[in-house]
């Protein structure tokens, strides 16, 4: 049977949400910033072999909103994962992690949520260990779209945990 | 002929499609994506793979807004609303192409958010600057701060060496000593304004001061260079100039010093003219003229803007020692009182720095009563009990050898808070007063001085307190005083500075 799931991202604006979409679904990567406005929704099949089985996800590319309870309602319908980017270079964009990520919790139960600090190749380790108590302790995965590190990783494994 | 142009001109931007409860496309007037009737309508974009959950939802709208869908060469920004009904009528699915009204919104959005996401990195940039500089500012502070202590030992030792019986030659040794020490000190004095000048922390202290005297004071210094060098000194000082003017007199001589030294160092044949005049005496001000001349190697055109530079010299020749901080702590010390210092130079023929500086000049100004700060002036017939508050060994020692030369003190060393009180209050022996060391390891001397302060006993808390420091800027100055602290002893110091500021407060 087939398994499809759908997956949404949220974070500021120039977090990187589109590029590690684009790394993960098309393997490319761009230096060049495009806004999204609206959403754009792209597909990529997971095979996840531990399970037997093949999920197709389904991954919503939202607009970037610096206020979360301003995303529009009608793109979370249905959802059944969220992946939460900051960019951790920029402190506006994790500054309100704590209080978004009870957002997503209190609107949204019992729906897995990554945390993900993209742009970890323009930091060092010791920035990251640094800022733990920042958002280090938030965070699941620090990711690189321009590198491709973690990347794979952050998907797949909420692919596993959806189809659990 | 006109339905022909519409036709070719007005483009369909909605449509319709009915599709049942599995997603299957019953029926669509295929305006935007077609063919897609008998499809699956999850086949046509992964978008529409997310509604299917939707269509058994009875009787209900959904509305998305501007979502991007493309089917066959056919790309859009849409909106996108599905309506059901009861189960038995099928669902309504309706895309609506805004992609002109979206484009444009696009682009004000890519402007605004690369404008937003511009200015957050530049102030993170910014920040990072600003630490660093920072950080640059407190490590030349401290590194200032901590070479003091050696400098003073080797300031007071070559002072006790000096009265020890030398030969010529050893005299001449001595002699290189002491000025090199002498240099260092400027130097270091003058990296720690530096360090002020660029966070913005030095500011003039403004007290009547003899004028006259200063000057004198100066023309004194230049005959020596004069003659030191083989060169020829003129001055003339303005005879209409006032006596006493209110105005930084430690800032105005460190500038003048600096234009004069400048003037001497760069003139190896020739003349150094120092000539001061009264502009006007006007509204309880007056502009004074400054002018240093000399005939020294004067400098480039092209290197005139560069002279005030930090850690700039033009001239690199090793001849010309310094670090090139001189005259950038004197331009920022003058713009400070609103004036600015021009230059005019000939390359090869000379220079002349000039400035006018203001000063307050009303008869009510008078100079701040002084006891006589003279060492000769205590008395002979008295032993006198000092108590030093040090943890330098150094400092400790160049005290104790500069007040054991003189034979009339008593002098006794602590560190601790603890140990402070329990001298002072030891009434078996009362100090006739308190040497304190303001950067203490484990304390800070202004804190010990506020304990002596609230003293029980009046004799204890009344008892003089002298600060031994380096830090001697404004607002330093201010939190001395509020201690409770009478005065202040500069580090590096040497056996006239420490005896005659001790002479003023010895009964």
């Amino acid at each position: 049977m087939k398994i499809s799931k759908k997956i949404v991202l949220l974070g500021h604006f120039g977090v990187g949400k589109s590029s590690l979409i684009r790394r993960f679904v098309e393997n490319t990567f761009s230096e060049d910033y495009k806004v999204t406005i609206g959403v754009h929704i792209l597909k990529k099949s997971v095979e996840i072999p531990e399970e037997g089985k093949d999920v197709s996800l389904i991954i919503w590319d939202l607009e970037g909103n610096d206020d979360i309870t301003a995303t529009r309602l009608s793109y979370l319908l249905g959802t059944n994962g969220f992946i939460y980017v900051f960019d951790v270079t920029r402190p506006s964009t994790y500054k309100n992690l704590k209080n978004d990520l009870q957002f997503i919790k209190d609107k949204h139960k019992n729906i897995p949520v990554k945390v993900v600090g993209n742009k970890n190749d323009l930091v060092t380790k010791e920035f990251l260990k640094q800022n733990n108590d920042e958002f280090g302790r938030l965070t699941n995965y620090y990711t690189s779209a321009k590198t491709g590190n973690n990347v794979e990783d952050l998907f797949n494994t909420l692919a596993i945990e959806l189809i659990k | 002929m006109l339905q022909a142009y519409k036709e070719k001109h007005a483009k369909a931007v909605i449509q319709y499609s009915i599709i049942d409860f599995n997603g299957i496309v019953l029926e669509s007037d295929n305006v935007l994506f077609s063919p897609i009737e008998t499809k699956n309508i999850a086949d046509v974009h992964p978008f529409f793979e997310s509604l299917i959950p939707l269509l058994t939802v009875e009787n209900e709208t959904f509305t998305f807004s501007c979502i991007h869908l493309e089917y066959n060469n056919c790309k859009i920004t849409s909106d996108v609303i599905l309506q059901t009904f009861n189960s038995k009528k099928s669902p309504l699915l309706i895309i609506h192409d805004l992609t002109t009204h979206y484009n444009n919104y696009q682009t004000t959005a890519q402007v605004r958010n690369e404008s937003v996401i511009h200015s957050q990195i530049l102030e993170l940039k910014n920040d990072y600057l600003k630490e660093k500089e920072e950080f640059k500012n407190a490590f030349i502070a401290n590194f200032s701060h901590e070479l003091r202590d050696p400098l003073t030992g080797i300031i007071t030792f070559s002072d006790i060496l000096e009265q020890s019986g030398l030969n010529h030659q050893q005299l001449d040794y001595l002699n290189v000593l002491k000025s090199s020490s002498s240099f260092l000190k400027d130097m270091i004095d003058d990296i720690l304004d530096l360090s002020k000048i660029e966070v913005g922390k030095l500011d003039l202290v403004i007290d009547p001061f003899n004028l006259h005297a200063l000057l004198d004071d100066l023309k004194l210094n230049c005959i020596v260079k004069a003659k030191q060098k083989g060169l020829t000194f003129h001055y003339n000082f303005d005879e209409k100039l006032p006596k006493i003017v209110g105005g930084d007199a430690l800032r105005l001589r460190q500038v003048l010093t600096n234009l004069i030294n400048n003037a001497f160092k760069f003139t190896n044949e020739g003349s150094v003219t120092f000539n001061v005049s009264l502009n006007q005496i006007r509204a309880q001000k007056a502009s004074i003229h400054f002018e240093v001349i000399d005939t020294g190697i004067g400098i480039k055109e092209e290197d005139v803007d560069r002279i005030f530079n930090s850690f700039t010299q033009v001239n690199n020749e090793d001849s010309y020692k310094g670090a090139g901080l001189g005259l950038s702590i004197s331009k920022y010390l003058v713009e400070l009182t609103k004036s600015k210092i021009t230059v005019d130079s000939t390359y090869g023929e000379g220079s002349k720095f000039s400035t006018n500086i203001n000063f307050r000049a009303t008869p009510s100004l008078k100079l701040p009563r002084q006891k006589p700060a003279s060492f000769s002036n205590i008395k002979k017939d008295k032993k006198y009990n000092i108590l030093l508050v040090e943890d330098s060994e150094i400092t400790q020692l160049s005290v104790l050898k500069i007040l054991a030369s003189k034979g009339q003190f008593f002098l006794d060393i602590v560190f601790t808070p603890e140990d402070v009180i329990s001298k002072i209050t030891n009434f078996d022996n009362e100090f006739d007063l308190v040497l304190m060391d303001i950067k203490l390891k484990e304390n800070s001397g202004d804190e010990i001085a506020q304990l002596i302060r609230k003293l029980p006993e009046k004799q204890h808390r009344r008892i003089p307190i002298i600060a031994l420091t380096a830090k001697v800027f404004k607002e330093d100055l201010k939190r001395y005083k509020k201690a409770g602290i009478n005065d202040v002893i500069k580090k590096p110091f040497n056996e006239a500075s420490l005896l005659e500021k001790m002479a003023m407060y010895l009964k």
